[in-house]
């Protein structure tokens, strides 16, 4: 065997070795995507035309009552009735506009915040804000609420909660005893943004309006097909996937040696279950057009019982957007790990070491186009 | 010698193959959140002395109208709190209100002394259990105490959506009463949620298409007072007014400022032809920038007045095109089927909004400015005329129902499409023009 053999045959069993352990082979099972269908009655389409021109639908909610105390607030009124300010056949006088009457801003000291649990009377489950959202007139497949899966509106005796669970009363006999629990449902949402054009309505087959004032000009030249949307960049992860830090480790660039998790590696299903619990959370129904173009990675660090500890809450990357951003973009991901965590993740606990520490990607490429 | 190589490369290789076992903290992606509007709770305001009383509950009432007519935000109604504020430095008891489930809470305090205000609040992200920002005080008369309202709701929006608010700004309209036969009409201004309504001319002649000026202080409309239309540009305070004159023998209409108040464009038809012109409000010197025998009209200027993007039917068809400011060759960029029309160029710079017509239905959408990911965001007999909220969010439209006693209404609509919403007006309302934030 000569010296070039035997460099090709090392040279071979490195990239060999690369391919099995680089996790080359390896493959992410892809997210299923499906689009519900759901078909209405007759009577359902009709209720709908009704409802066309009714701003009482979900998304049409009626203004709130100013305060009646302002002189300047004019109530909506139902009748034509005209407002005291109307001067009709008079042109109307000049008047003092509101002029600045806003000084300056003057910032104020910082509140002192204690996180000290005060003595709390038991909270009623049933408080006002739990009350499920409801209309006279339903609207098929538009919700508040946007969600991964579409919820259906939950029984309205139900405490909202991500977690379905049905009502146990106590036992009164039996040998096994039964704790008492309320019944719970996940709020009520639609898989995504219905606007009002895509809804069914009662549209009328032609239009008052005027024709077109050259309506026989020639046929338009160009295509009258939308261009397709462009295609979402996919965002590049190279900053994090483990093959990046595991070659920066190897060649030196690593000056913190990170903890190496011992025991079990949690599951598929295991850390599904985390991702779940985090994603009902994440409402980045607030975040602003830009805020939804940056992607965050969060560490956390989680106490045994799998409850997140505030303090370890931090930014440790973020792609696309700017740093306001990406600041917003993590509060909102704060936000989520803690409300969603504040019972503790489902997480096993013999595998405590593999979760004790998370970094978790938020990334709303998805939630963008809802 | 070969040995020693070997022996480098299988080293290489088997710290390779141990870097990538060991996998350093939990990682996960999360793809898919929720989107919902945000819980609030905006308790009175607190009175720092007896004649603030009524003052502190009436300027949480509008914050809290604010944030909740957005869409985003839900508030929490006061009679599901656990504890209150009674005190404006007092501490926060965050336990009482994460169970209730409130992410954000708004407190405040308001001092009348005479005529003047001062107003103050604190915005707390309750799950972090810290104040979102510094609180921050306003001072000014009572008269405005509205704007300050709106001030703080602007305040609260921004830190937690991290884009601009939109509260304290106007809208100028065509107030309409009357059958559609015998419409009379008037421009109207009024605070964006409908409230401190106040007329700028009276109802002798037709108005139309009022433009709000950059900054806010004038407002380009037209009249036909003198039988034909006319542009006229208006001052709001003093409502005093001049017309703008184009050309002899011709008519004039459809005018926009350029985003430094200092140009006007417009349309202007002579004989059966229509192009764009624009005019230096100053000077009156008038420059024409399409010259093709189509109609083209309803300009709108993109924000860096680079470009102006308007409609025109030279396709055979009312389409949407961009060309320079300067005029030159116009790019086309609505090719849906139907007819599209009024374009207005967001504030952002990002998107075109429009009117579009469609198998006998009209809809308000938006586009990019490539023509790329149209979406209609309304649907209905007519919808029309569709102006942006200063920080590009939010749509307003009228509306106009069917019949001969058909009224017109004033809408507003998230660029979501969402949140869908008419806007309180005494009478009816049509061709509405979004002011910028005041200062």
């Amino acid at each position: 065997m000569n010296t070039g053999q035997i460099i090709s045959a090392v040279g071979h069993a490195i990239l060999i070795g690369w391919m099995v352990f680089g996790g080359i082979f390896r493959t992410e099972q892809l997210p299923i995507e499906a689009t519900e269908v759901s078909v209405i009655s007759g009577e359902a389409y009709a209720a709908l035309m009704a409802a066309q021109d009714s701003p009482t639908s979900q998304n049409e909610v009626a203004q709130p009552a100013q305060p009646v105390a302002d002189n300047e607030v004019v109530d909506v009124p139902a009748s034509e009735t005209l407002p005291e300010q109307e001067t009709p056949d008079s042109a109307p006088a000049p008047f003092a506009d509101d002029a600045p009457d806003v000084s300056e801003l003057i910032p104020l000291p910082d509140a002192e915040v204690s996180d000290a649990a005060p003595v709390l009377p038991t909270p009623e489950p049933e408080v006002a804000v739990e009350a499920p959202e409801t209309s006279e007139t339903p609207v098929p497949q538009a919700s508040v609420r946007v969600a991964p899966e579409a919820v259906t509106a939950p029984d309205p005796e139900a405490r909202r909660d991500p977690v379905e669970q049905d009502a146990v009363e106590p036992a009164e006999v039996g040998e096994t005893v039964v704790e008492p629990q309320e019944a719970t449902a996940p709020e009520e949402a639609a898989t995504e943004i219905v606007t009002e054009a895509e809804q069914p309505a009662a549209a009328p087959e032609t239009s008052l309006r005027p024709p077109p004032r050259r309506a026989t000009r020639p046929a338009v030249q160009t295509a009258e097909t939308l261009e397709p949307a462009a295609e979402p960049v996919a965002q590049e992860q190279s900053g994090f996937p483990a093959v990046e830090d595991a070659l920066a480790e190897a060649l030196g660039q690593v000056t913190e040696t990170p903890r190496a998790p011992s025991g079990p590696p949690l599951s598929a299903g295991e850390k599904d279950a985390l991702r779940i619990a985090v994603q009902d959370c994440w409402n980045v129904g607030s975040l602003s057009s830009l805020a939804l173009e940056t992607t965050v990675v969060v560490a956390v660090s989680l106490t045994q019982d799998g409850k997140p500890i505030v303090s370890s809450i931090r930014q440790v990357g973020s792609e696309g957007g700017t740093s306001a951003s990406a600041n917003q973009a993590f509060e909102t991901a704060k936000r989520a790990i803690i409300r969603c965590g504040t019972r503790g993740f489902q997480l096993p606990s013999d595998k405590y070491n593999q979760w004790k520490d998370i970094e978790m990607t938020f990334n709303p490429e998805r939630m963008r186009i809802k | 010698m070969m040995v020693r190589i070997f022996i480098i490369l299988m080293a290489l290789v088997m710290t390779a193959t141990l870097s990538l076992a060991q996998q350093g903290p939990l990682r996960i992606e999360i793809t898919e959140g929720v989107i919902e509007p945000l819980p609030f709770a905006t308790p009175n305001f607190v009175a720092e002395n007896g004649s603030s009383v009524e003052m502190g509950a009436q300027l949480a009432r509008v914050v809290a109208a604010d944030l909740q007519n957005t869409g985003l935000f839900r508030e929490i109604p006061a009679t599901a709190y656990i504890s209150n504020v009674t005190d404006f430095g007092s501490v926060i008891q965050y336990p009482d209100w994460k169970a209730i489930n409130a992410q954000a809470l708004v407190t405040g305090a308001v001092n009348v002394s005479g005529n003047n205000l001062t107003v103050k609040f604190r915005l707390y992200d309750i799950f972090s259990g810290a104040e979102l920002g510094n609180g921050l005080q306003f001072q000014g008369t009572t008269e405005g105490w509205r704007r300050m309202a709106h001030k703080v709701a602007d305040a609260v929006y921004s830190r937690v959506t991290g884009e601009a608010g939109y509260f304290d700004s106007r809208v100028v309209f065509v107030s309409e009463t009357g059958p559609k036969n015998k419409r009379q009409k008037r421009l109207a201004v009024m605070d964006y949620d409908g409230a401190g309504l106040k007329y700028l001319t009276d109802s002798r002649s037709l108005v139309l298409a009022p433009r709000f000026s950059p900054t806010g202080d004038r407002v380009l409309y037209t009249s036909y007072e003198t039988g034909f239309p006319r542009i006229y540009v208006l001052d709001v305070g003093s409502v005093q007014r001049r017309v703008l004159e184009s050309g002899e023998g011709s008519i004039s209409f459809a005018p926009r400022f350029s985003p430094n108040g200092q140009t006007v464009v417009y349309s202007q038809a002579t004989g059966s032809n229509t192009d764009i012109y624009t005019m230096d409000i100053a000077s009156g010197r008038s420059t024409r920038l399409t010259s093709a025998p189509s109609i083209e009209t309803a300009p709108s200027y993109s924000p860096d007045g680079n470009s102006i993007v308007f409609e025109s039917d030279r396709s055979g068809a009312q389409q949407l095109y961009i060309m320079s400011a300067n005029g030159g060759e116009a790019k086309r960029i609505s090719f849906g089927q139907g007819r599209y029309g009024t374009p207005v160029w967001s504030p952002r710079g990002d998107l075109v909004a429009f009117t579009k017509q469609s198998k006998g239905r009209f809809h308000i959408g938006v586009m990019r400015v490539d023509g790329s990911e149209e979406r209609l965001l309304t649907a209905s007999f007519l919808d029309e005329g569709p102006t942006w909220s200063p920080n590009g969010r939010v749509i307003m439209f009228h509306r106009e129902t069917q019949g001969a006693d058909g009224r017109s209404t004033l809408y507003s609509v998230d660029i979501t499409g969402r949140n869908l919403r008419p806007v309180r007006t005494p009478e009816g309302g049509s061709d509405p023009s979004w002011s910028p934030l005041q200062k």
